[in-house]
């Protein structure tokens, strides 16, 4: 009789902790199924509380890999741009989420693993190998990497000028990037609140931009920044 | 809960043992000078466990069940990422359906008998539906290729690690289910360690050199040995228990602990792998901890319902 062919799954001797930590994660049938559950819930809970509401979802491409970028209010952007992609997707998209604020406790690896899904982005000291990892998940179809190019909570709720890594990442690539604005954010969830609020979130979804023919350097990447950051405030 | 003589005689024999163990450890470290910290680990692991039992058991028979229910299911967890089951989504999934009901009717009362605590016809049913269940999924799926080896892997997952430590968590509702419950978990891990020293101080000729390398026959006779003393040393909480009942009793932790262990031992080193996970520092995963208790709360569990009946 042929030997049977083991093939333990690669992070099976990390702890609990060790396996929400690296990235990508292995495929972990539990958090997926609670992922869905807690998903399920905030949905409800975005529709009720802060009457959410999107519009454009037509616009969001299908069967290809993509990338969301949007304005950045609050710890609440990341969850409702996941809630505008439908409950099947949620598994394989990624929000770019700081390395040094969200994986720190055990408490935020669990949030931010768990219920947001959210890619570790190193933007202290290895951004570009952090835009590498971006690069890598958006070589499979389905995978959606949401980022916010201002690249931190803002904190008067006024949009900042999106820094140009976003640029590196697509330009010169035939990945669309879909730009949307999310109103009402920062005056659910300002920085400093303990709790959100119960105001109004409207997300607007607009048409995808590529930039096949932008050249990969310096000079493109601002452009790309620039443009999709003029983009995002035409939806206001 | 508190109100159990028994239980509270545990906790006097727990707190007993843990200060024991922690100053046998300095003692070994600070005036011995020796190297502990293997010792160390295993014991912080140690007082990890115990409180969290301690807590489940004080809380009361539901959060003893529940608590018993997620120890399985993480170490199923374990058992099915070591061999690969986990990337068979359908059949690990359905094992954790298994795992979920054999809590569910651990808990609730037959329906034609509300008086009576735990469905135990349903309980002793489980893995015929589940195994049904399980060589479904192939057929469903129209496929053939590598379809044993996930089928058998279901149903060892399931049966051994589901169903046969399912019992431990099914004395619960016995009449004496805190003392059953506590019998085992203390004097488990006790033969564990009677065979680990008398293997130190006595070892010579190898067990099962295949199997478990540092395991001697020596320290497997010690531990045997010490089994059969233990359900006299606690005699206390197995009210009802006579001579023929004790002498069981002691075979089957002295005896079924071990093999219990062999039997973990055997499917690691057919995997390949040292521990079945990481969970518990110093010692391993989870099912590297509850090995010996999978072979022996099933085989008590039915020798004292065949002979003084549970409820």
């Amino acid at each position: 009789m042929e030997e049977w062919d083991y093939e333990p799954t690669p992070d099976f001797d990390r702890t609990p902790l060790d396996k929400l930590r690296v990235f990508p994660r292995h495929p972990d049938m539990l958090v997926y199924a609670l992922r869905l559950a807690l998903h399920a819930l905030m949905r409800t809970w975005l529709r009720l509380y802060h009457r959410y509401r999107v519009f454009g979802r037509e616009h969001l491409p299908r069967d290809q890999p993509f990338v969301l970028v949007a304005n950045h209010g609050s710890h609440l952007d990341a969850i409702a741009l996941l809630s505008a992609l439908p409950l099947t997707a949620i598994q394989t998209a990624y929000p770019a989420a700081a390395k040094d604020y969200f994986f720190t406790t055990t408490t935020k690896v669990a949030f931010s693993a768990i219920v947001v899904n959210a890619m570790p982005f190193d933007r202290k000291e290895n951004p570009r190998e952090s835009i590498e990892l971006c690069r890598d998940l958006l070589e499979t179809p389905g995978h959606v990497l949401i980022l916010f190019p201002e690249g931190t909570r803002s904190a008067t709720g006024a949009m900042a000028a999106f820094k140009p890594g976003i640029g590196f990442l697509i330009a010169g690539t035939n990945i669309p990037v879909v730009p949307c604005h999310l109103d009402g954010a920062w005056r659910a969830w300002p920085k400093g609140a303990w709790f959100p609020r119960p105001r109004r979130l409207t997300l607007r979804v607009g048409v995808p931009m590529v930039f096949a023919d932008v050249p990969a350097d310096k000079e493109g990447a601002k452009r790309v920044a620039a443009e999709l950051e003029s983009a995002v405030r035409l939806l206001v | 809960m508190l109100s159990n003589p028994i239980l509270r005689t545990y906790l006097l024999i727990a707190g007993g043992l843990l200060l024991f163990a922690g100053a046998a450890i300095v003692l070994l470290k600070f005036v011995l000078k020796k190297n502990a910290e293997h010792a160390w680990k295993s014991f912080r692991g140690w007082l990890i466990m115990i409180p969290l039992i301690v807590g489940a058991v004080l809380l009361g028979r539901t959060a003893t069940i529940i608590f018993l229910g997620v120890v399985a299911i993480t170490g199923f967890t374990e058992f099915a990422r070591a061999t690969g089951l986990y990337r068979d989504w359908l059949i690990t999934g359905l094992v954790y359906l298994g795992l979920a009901a054999v809590t569910v009717v651990t808990l609730i009362s037959p329906p034609d008998d509300p008086r009576l605590v735990g469905w135990y016809g349903m309980f002793m049913a489980l893995p015929v539906y589940v195994v049904a269940g399980i060589l479904l999924m192939p057929i469903l799926r129209d496929r053939t290729k590598g379809q044993l080896q996930l089928l058998a892997l279901g149903m060892v997952g399931f049966i051994y690690i589901g169903w046969m430590f399912g019992h431990l968590a099914f004395l619960m509702n016995g009449r004496n289910g805190v003392g059953w419950l506590l019998f085992l978990l203390f004097s488990v891990p006790l033969c564990d360690v009677a065979a680990f020293t008398f293997g130190k101080i006595f070892g010579r000729h190898k067990l099962r050199p295949n199997i478990s390398p540092n395991k001697t026959w020596e320290g497997s006779l010690g531990a045997l040995a010490v089994g059969m003393a233990l359900p006299w040393i606690f005699r206390f909480s197995l009210p009802g228990f006579g001579t023929r009942e004790l002498l069981l009793a002691g075979l089957i932790v002295g005896a079924g602990s071990q093999l219990g262990d062999l039997s973990i031992s055997v499917i690691k080193r057919d995997i390949g792998i040292k521990d079945m996970g990481a969970l518990i520092e110093g010692h391993g995963g989870v099912l590297d901890r509850i090995d010996s208790l999978i072979y022996v709360a099933p085989l008590f569990f039915h020798m004292t319902r065949f002979f003084i009946g549970i409820e």
